[in-house]
């Protein structure tokens, strides 16, 4: 008995030696999806398996109110490389004052647009869709869309200040590295009060650990923010349920979230005014 | 002789151009349906591409009449838009039932100073258009594959994935803003039968409305290079005596980058409204 559970602790231990070299090889890999052009197939339905949208550093957990236990905060592991984030002496203040006022200053309480990379890390699903020339991501959360060309265009010159940026990919090797630039300063990382300028600019590299895993690095740089560039990295997992589609989350339009709905909206009772 | 025979030739002149007046009218149809579409690697039809309505359609009112347009014309300063999008009934008009009319005017007489938030354009609201009303509000992208459909709206960042592959509808208690989309093709026709809407979107401005009963069945038929005729067969039992139909024709634009259109953040339609603090 004894030897033969030795010999299935070994097998164990070789078949995820295998894996792991199977996985190392990562877009080397013959498993791959890949298009008829040969470039991995990044086609799918994604979602990240962390709390990075609470806190993109570590985060111990706290509590919700009262009456809604289950909306306190989960600990986690940050995704910010070293988990220090550069910020300059002015900024790491305002990231602070940031924090202790969340409930009111962060962007998503108005579910706008949460900007990259917050967006990859939003606890929602999203949608790659791939041609050679383009990669479109569609976001169940507010149904944004990133449309990454790949056509080798350029960024355009500006300034434009958008949600999402600009963003422009291309391939290396079996990464997929996209450029986004043309920010605006009213988004943040997470609902740690996280925060960039306008100058912010990002490298994102998407590659394939295996199938149904992509490793997802963003390089941060804004010399108004911060001392010096800073990476996070997580991963995004497939979702692969047979029945899996995306929703919708269009928050801007609940209750209390619309204009008009709002705590402070007092309408009268001679109403509009066009 | 010669007055006969000049006779004869102006008899068939006239009676080939008789004979041939109905036969091109009448052969329009089955000339567009030989027309053979390029094709994706898949076998599609290949509709991708940049698509946007030519039919002339405001969202103004999308009812017979031009009271409506010239409204929108004196509002808004744009030239009238006199298209007739509903081409079932033949009358141009909404078949509600009688408590819905009353409903339907209620919105109208609300749409130009609406009492409640509620009473204001949806779409000014910057909630999503829902379908069929996003096929006639802009500029419009296709991208196919082989067991979907994805069209990118210029307008708010709205998109729609449309299933091919024969799987079943979401269940009926869920309801979405763009509804919930399978498609199939029928020759150079992609029927897509659209369900699981809300009851919160409008087809238009003036606030002609469904519940969330209503079920869209689309028929976008690859006509020729650059023309898809789109018809949508709209039921409601909860609001309508009878399906109708409503047809947009869709004209293939020059490819062009889709950028940022972000119209809910710094919309201060309903601000200034109801004179709402920023």
């Amino acid at each position: 008995m004894r030897s033969r559970f030795t010999g299935w602790v070994y097998a164990a231990a070789v078949l995820s030696f295998v894996h792991v070299t199977v996985g190392a090889q990562g877009g080397g890999g013959q498993s791959l999806p890949r298009e008829a052009n040969g470039r991995p197939d990044l086609s799918g339905i994604w979602q990240v398996m962390n709390h990075a949208a609470w806190n993109i550093q570590d985060q111990n957990a706290e509590p919700g109110p009262r009456e809604t236990p289950w909306l306190g905060v989960p600990a986690s592991r940050g995704v910010v490389e070293g988990n220090d984030i550069p910020y300059q002496p002015w900024a790491r203040a305002k990231k602070a004052e940031n924090d202790k006022n969340r409930l009111t200053l962060d962007p998503e309480t108005n579910c706008y647009l949460p900007g990259v990379p917050r967006i990859t890390y939003m606890p929602f699903p999203f949608q790659i869709i791939q041609t050679p020339t383009y990669i479109g991501v569609l976001y169940e959360y507010v149904h944004a869309i990133r449309n990454i060309y790949l056509d080798g265009s350029p960024h355009p010159e500006g300034p434009i200040e958008w949600w999402m940026g600009d963003s422009r990919g291309r391939w290396e090797g079996d990464s997929l590295v996209v450029s986004v630039k043309h920010f605006n300063a009213d988004t943040w990382f997470d609902r740690a009060g996280n925060f960039h300028s306008e100058e912010m600019q990002l490298t994102e590299r998407y590659t394939f650990v295996d199938r149904d895993t992509i490793n997802y690095e963003v390089t941060v740089t804004d010399p108004k923010v911060f001392t010096r560039p800073w990476k996070m990295n997580m991963l995004l997992y497939r979702r692969k349920e047979p029945n899996v589609q995306l929703l919708e989350f269009s928050c801007y339009a609940f209750d209390g979230v619309a204009v008009g709905t709002r705590a402070k909206d007092q309408i009268g009772p001679e109403g509009g005014v066009r | 002789m010669r007055h006969r025979c000049f006779g004869s030739l102006v008899a068939l002149v006239i009676g080939g151009w008789l004979l041939a007046a109905p036969t091109v009218a009448g052969q329009a149809a089955p000339a567009e349906k030989r027309w053979d579409p390029p094709r994706t690697a898949d076998g599609q039809p290949d509709i991708q591409g940049h698509w946007s309505q030519r039919s002339d359609i405001t969202t103004y009112s999308i009812q017979a009449g031009f009271v409506d347009r010239d409204e929108h014309t004196r509002i808004g300063g744009q030239a009238p838009q006199k298209g007739r999008p509903i081409v079932d009934p033949s009358d141009g008009m909404i078949p509600y039932q009688p408590w819905a009319v009353e409903k339907a005017k209620l919105h109208h007489s609300q749409h130009l100073k609406p009492s409640k938030p509620e009473f204001f354009d949806p779409v000014s609201r910057c909630f999503e258009e829902g379908v069929p009303r996003i096929n006639y509000q802009g500029n419009m992208r296709i991208l196919q594959f082989p067991t979907y459909i994805a069209i990118l709206h210029d307008f708010g960042h709205h998109y729609r994935v449309i299933y091919l592959d024969g799987r079943p509808p979401i269940g009926d208690t869920l309801k979405l803003w763009m509804g919930d989309s399978r498609g199939r093709w029928e020759g150079n026709t992609l029927v897509v039968d659209v369900t699981n809407h809300n009851d919160k979107t409008w087809f238009d401005i003036v606030g002609s409305f469904h519940s969330d009963a209503m079920r869209v069945q689309e028929r976008w038929t690859f006509a020729g290079p650059d023309r898809i005729d789109y018809l949508a067969t709209i039921d409601d039992p909860n609001v309508f005596t009878r399906p109708w139909k409503l047809s947009v024709t869709l004209g293939r634009n020059k490819p062009e980058e889709q950028w940022e259109n972000a119209v809910c953040e710094g919309n201060k339609a309903v601000h200034v409204a109801f004179d709402l603090p920023w």
